[in-house]
């Protein structure tokens, strides 16, 4: 046991110290059987104070050191790295938490505070007393990363990763990659449209051997963990054959004979498409597809385009990578029925319908449902800033989306006039510039509390739109308006199976959680699983680029050095007294666990390369033949003791 | 810190050691490459190290920079100057910039313990900028409490030469033949990651900054917040009364073409509303009173936190500040348009914070000899693909981290960082 | 009077962020509240929970990782094997069974942790009332 332990109490510049005696604190934590040096500190994280603490395990030859400050989430690594650099093994440092599991838990309560910090540095110390000195395991990793989403985020980082030496596995779910930027015309800051952005991409994308893509493909399941993932991906048939120089008239003639008609939800309901299909021209990859569900068989379309292969079947493949990189996006809201009279009434639409609507009007005027639209009223927030339990994050891209297209409407078509009805325009940093505009194009804006949100009837022309407008001290304002847009914000995919098969946190607005939105913005908990773009929240596309790349520098600089460190917090049989029962077999879940014959007894042998440190095997032992490294009984029977005392 | 390299050769210039230049520097050196680190100021940490607690979160800002200034600090592959400057920079070819390199001198040996036995003995006052002018400091002085790297230096510009640092020095550190060093070295790509600049409130002068007592910037309440805080409480400057009646003005600099800055800085409303919290827990009985155009809580997490000081009782004005006026008893009154009720009002508070918004720094604009990099219409660095590589500027091999292309928050700095480390590494690749 | 002590099993990467995001979210619970971290809720042995009662705790809580377990699906399943299990010996030791719970938290669960630490301080406090 160790007897020269060093212990640092961290005042946390006041965050800890506000509400935990620390100075009574350190007083009794130094006449603590076995504690050698005991000390409060400012900041324990700081420089300062890491120089301190090495100083003093070598001057003082401490074996072992606690430090009480955050939780161990945040610095563990970096006390462990101060161990190290002073020459002692990592794993005789424990981290005790007193800020976020008690002097942030109970500012309530000073005395129980203090009495609580005292407990838990005792239970460190009776830890760190019985810790091991382990060495990390290392572990081979595959210099490969599996992309699951082609939209911006996904390809750009394709991209990137492949720059940087890493082979990629790029799948798409749908048949076509873009993912939502494809849908858009025009974007903001450039010129360049969501079509063309995308063909950018994907060309660059294809010009490169070292990455894969499939479309129609989804993960169906997961094993193994960090460096070796096994993944299992099914393909969905094209029913096109492969190889095939398609004829384009023949396509053409192809669809329009087949007799199925759905919901084309690329243009968001606004159009009705064939089972085969193409969302646009020039979309990749420039094969058509047929979408199994839909297709009716009937065979019509192979009359005419012998290319068309209707019994191809889905394909299922096995692959091997060292990380996985999320970047599934998002989903625009959708409206409630007759939320603002969506789907009740004739001309009210979503931010994104009015897109498509833009995109596939070439008219000198605009009209919907046959009507011509002179007046255009935007409805801002619908589905973000909800009351607590809706949606109450704020979607962030949809005040400069609106008033974006509402420019596009100025300059595209004659007569229309543009009103904002909006909650406070949040048009941050350079889009300024567009509300700006907007404004000097004469849109009018008008805007409303929460507590008193517009209403939406149907009139003679269109509809009436009623609000009570804060700019002109709270007055009801009646307006007419052709067209009524919904200016509905992102929430997370509807279809969201990969997080449960990767077990991916998810945050409490829904979206993919980060460990920590400063410290480590693209990592999740899942070790080698890490999130980009709006899967991870509402994003422009510079800021899904921006922290695709993020996404990309870390994973590379995880796996392609061909070896990762692991924690060496493994499961160890005590041979002596193990009775080979195989319980413990049955409930581990990497098959950790074998049978081997020594001295002629039969028992339990852990396979380290797979043990995961879970210890899911410890209580079903009848014996108690197991103890998991960091976490034996004589540890955590100690610690008991200590919280009690 | 690493050993020097052979002839001053590294792989990145990477300048400015603040939060994105440490993510940057920290991403590349992780990825075997070799970085120089070159920092203007004493300290490393940037803006970012003198910040009370950073929302949405309230994670002590110091609990998240003092960590990452370490790792930078005593990482293999990094290779830091403080106190120096880049004079200028030019592009030979594709991966092959020849700078050169400033060092300052601090006229202290780099042996200093950071004992601070030499300012106590320092006969000279002056105002210490680290504090926001709040209080004073010597003329030898550590920059602040948490600064890395934690060593004295002189600032001869104060400094009356009496000798009586030199006198008490135990380490023997005190230098003043120390001259400023040139010297050129060699790099393969550049970062540009020299933060921002904070606007000077004076500039309106209707607000009357510096005649009207007990008008204070976002930064001075900022460091009267933080845990190494100059008065251990928040204090008006001009009697040191606790404050029970704060005000902000929002939008300071800020989308406003008079001063000739029509874009929205993209922090204000939250570092606001976060200060508005901490008031609330420091001074309890006080109220606090934003007076705004827009609340821009659009991040994740953000508007939650608004609605979070919202409940718990800061008062949230939709008014534009017209006038600030020194009115009875050194408080100040606040003439605004009160945009609800359509009026001009009154209102007297006894403390005043301007938040003041972000100006980009344009100190990258002179490091380039032979054409410059293009800068857009706010001067700030342009990105020429600004959708696709957004760290990409008008120079191949050069490239852009956190505000030195447009207002940022920190989540959003160290994104930026981090892709600009990327498509740097990418870059260097490619050579091989 | 003390109020009675309660122990926490937490697991590393789901509910005890749970716990540290209710501390920084200034969500109070009581300060007799102890949390021991271990990797998954499924590897508590029922001999430190034994262990734990001998010792003087009231209660005893396990925040299951319920189906957010990063290990196994089982995980549930397999933790309540574990309060079953316990709860045989808790009676044969004669403790009311009722002192050992046990419900999932996930990681962002911290209404509902405050909610189970309140809930069950008062049934401890008033089961203790009972027996005096």
């Amino acid at each position: 046991m160790k007897n020269k332990i060093g212990v640092y109490i961290c005042h946390c510049g006041s965050n800890i110290s506000d509400y935990v005696d620390v100075k009574k604190l350190n007083e009794i934590t130094a006449k603590i059987e076995g504690v050698n040096i005991a000390k409060d500190t400012m900041f324990a994280c700081a420089d300062s104070t890491q120089k301190e603490i090495i100083d003093d395990i070598k001057s003082n030859e401490l074996d072992s050191i606690v430090i009480a400050s955050c939780s161990p989430k945040l610095h563990l690594e970096t006390f462990r790295n101060v161990a190290i650099r002073a020459g002692l093994n990592p794993y005789n440092y424990v981290q005790v938490n007193i800020r976020e599991q008690c002097s942030w838990a109970h500012s309530d309560d000073k005395k129980g505070a203090t009495l609580k910090a005292l407990q838990l540095v005792k239970a460190g110390i009776e830890r760190v007393k019985r810790s091991q000195a382990l060495e990390p395991i290392e572990i081979s990793s595959r210099n490969v990363v599996l992309i699951v989403g082609a939209g911006v985020a996904g390809m750009r980082s394709a991209i990137e990763l492949a720059d940087m030496g890493t082979e990629v596995y790029l799948i798409e779910r749908e048949y076509f990659v873009g993912g939502r930027t494809s849908q858009w015309n025009t974007l903001f800051t450039t010129d360049e449209t969501g079509e063309q952005v995308i063909k950018r991409l994907y060309k660059k994308v294809i010009s490169y051997k070292s990455i894969t893509l499939f479309t129609g493909a989804e993960i169906v399941s997961k094993s193994g963990g960090i460096g070796k993932f096994d993944i299992k991906l099914k393909i969905k048939p094209r029913h096109i054959k492969p190889n095939c120089e398609l004829d384009w008239k023949k396509f053409d003639k192809a669809v329009s004979v087949c007799p199925i008609e759905v919901e084309d939800e690329f243009n968001f309901g606004l159009t009705k498409r064939k089972a085969i299909f193409m969302n646009y021209k020039s979309e990749f990859p420039q094969i058509p597809a047929i979408d199994t569900e839909n297709c009716n068989r009937c065979g019509e379309c192979v009359k005419i385009c012998p290319e068309i292969d209707l019994d191809q079947k889905d394909e299922i493949l096995n692959i091997k990578v060292g990380a996985i990189l999320l970047t599934t996006g998002a989903d625009p809201y959708e409206p409630k029925k007759d939320e603002y009279g969506y789907k009740t009434l004739d001309n009210v639409i979503t931010l994104q319908q009015l897109k498509r609507l833009i995109e596939l009007n070439d008219d000198k005027n605009l009209s919907y449902k046959g009507k011509k639209i002179k007046d255009v009223a935007f409805i801002y927030c619908v589905g973000s800033r909800q009351e607590e339990g809706g949606n109450t994050y704020c979607s962030r891209y949809c005040c400069t989306s609106a008033i974006h297209s509402a420019i596009l409407l100025k300059n595209k078509y004659r007569d229309i006039r543009n009103y904002h009805i909006n909650r406070g325009i949040r048009t941050y940093g350079k889009q300024e510039l567009l509300y700006k505009e907007s404004s000097e194009n004469g849109d009018i804006y008008l805007q409303f509390f929460e507590d008193k949100i517009p209403t939406v009837e149907k009139s003679k022309n269109g509809a009436t739109i009623k609000v009570i407008d804060i700019l002109t001290t709270n007055r009801e304002i009646e307006l007419e308006a052709d067209l009524v847009v919904l200016v509905t914000g992102m929430v997370p995919r509807k279809d969201n199976t990969i997080a449960g098969i990767l077990k991916v946190p998810i945050g409490r607005d829904k979206f993919f959680n980060e460990i920590h939105p400063k410290l480590r913005p693209v990592e999740t908990v899942i070790d080698a699983v890490y999130i980009a773009g709006a899967c991870q929240a509402p994003r422009t596309i510079r800021e899904s680029i921006d922290s695709a790349l993020s996404a990309t520098a870390k994973a590379n600089s995880l796996i392609s050095k061909g070896k990762i460190d692991l924690e060496p917090t493994l499961a160890q049989i005590d041979t002596s007294t193990c009775e080979w029962c195989g319980k413990c077999v049955d409930v581990c879940p990497y098959s950790a666990i074998k049978k081997v014959e020594k001295e002629g007894k039969q028992i339990a042998e852990i396979i380290e390369s797979n043990c995961k440190g879970c210890g899911m095997c410890m209580p079903v032992c009848p014996s108690n033949s197991i103890q998991l490294i960091g976490y034996t009984d004589t540890e955590i029977e100690s610690m008991i003791e200590a919280l009690i005392s | 810190m690493a050993e020097n390299t052979n002839n001053n050769e590294y792989d990145v210039l990477v300048i400015g050691g603040g939060i994105a230049g440490e993510e940057a520097a920290l991403n590349l050196a992780n990825q075997n490459f070799k970085v120089i680190l070159v920092e203007k100021d004493l300290s490393l940490g940037g803006k970012m190290i003198h910040l009370s607690k950073v929302f949405p979160t309230l994670d002590c800002a110091a609990c998240i920079t003092t960590p990452k200034v370490s790792e930078t600090a005593r990482h293999p592959n990094i290779h830091i100057f403080t106190y120096s400057e880049i004079e200028n920079i030019e592009k030979k070819s594709e991966r092959e910039f020849n700078a050169t390199l400033i060092e300052k001198p601090t006229y202290v040996e780099d042996n200093c313990t950071g004992c601070q036995l030499c300012e106590e003995k320092c006969p000279v006052i002056v105002k210490d900028q680290y504090q926001w002018d709040l209080v004073g400091r010597k003329a030898i002085y550590i920059p602040f409490s948490i600064a890395n790297p934690r060593i004295a230096a002189i600032d001869i510009d104060n400094c009356i030469l009496c000798g009586a640092c030199e006198k008490v020095c135990p380490a023997d550190c005190i230098d003043f033949t120390q001259i400023e060093k040139k010297s050129q070295i060699k790099v393969k790509a550049v970062i540009i990651a020299t933060g921002y600049n904070l606007f000077d409130a004076k500039i309106i002068k209707r607000y009357n900054v510096g005649t009207v007592k007990n008008v204070i910037t976002s930064m001075q309440m900022e460091r009267q917040l933080v845990p190494t805080r100059p008065f251990n409480n928040v204090l008006r400057p001009s009697d040191g009364k606790m404050p029970d009646n704060i005000a902000y003005v929002l939008c300071v600099g800020s989308r406003d073409e008079t001063v000739g800055n029509p874009i929205c800085s993209q922090v204000c409303c939250m570092y606001s509303t976060k200060q508005a919290q901490l008031i609330m827990g420091a001074l309890p009985m006080a109220d606090v009173t934003i007076y705004y155009i827009n609340i821009r809580a659009f991040g994740k997490g953000f508007c939650e936190f608004y609605q979070q000081a919202k409940g718990m009782g800061v008062e949230f004005v939709k008014g534009k500040v017209a006038r600030i006026e020194q009115g009875e008893d050194e408080n100040v009154i606040l003439r605004y348009e009160d945009i609800i009720k359509g009026t001009v009002q009154e209102a007297e508070h006894d403390l005043v914070v301007l938040s003041v918004g972000i100006l980009p720094n344009t100190d990258y604009t002179g490091f380039f000899k032979n054409g410059g990099v293009e800068q857009d219409k706010f001067n700030y660095v342009k990105q020429t693909d600004e959708l696709l590589s957004p760290a990409l500027t008008s120079i191949n091999g050069v490239f852009a981290a956190g505000t030195s292309t447009g207002p940022m928050d920190i989540p959003d700095t160290i994104l930026s960082a981090g892709a600009a480390s990327s498509e740097t590494a990418s870059y260097l690749r490619k050579a091989k | 009077m003390e109020s009675p002590k309660i122990l926490v099993f937490s697991t590393e990467k789901i509910s005890d962020p749970a716990i540290d995001l209710t501390g920084l979210l200034k969500k109070y619970y009581p300060s007799t509240v102890y949390t021991i971290a271990i990797p998954c809720s499924s590897a508590v042995k029922p001999k430190w929970i034994m262990h734990a009662f001998e010792k003087g705790f009231a209660g005893v809580f396990i925040a299951a990782d319920g189906t957010d377990c990063p290990f196994s699906e089982k995980c549930t399943e397999n933790t309540g094997n574990i309060v079953s299990h316990t709860h045989e010996f808790m009676k044969e030791k004669g403790i009311d069974p009722a002192r050992l719970k046990m419900a999932a938290i996930c990681s962002v669960c911290t209404d509902p942790f405050v909610k189970h630490m309140k809930s069950f301080l008062k049934f401890l406090t008033e089961n203790k009332e009972q027996k005096n």
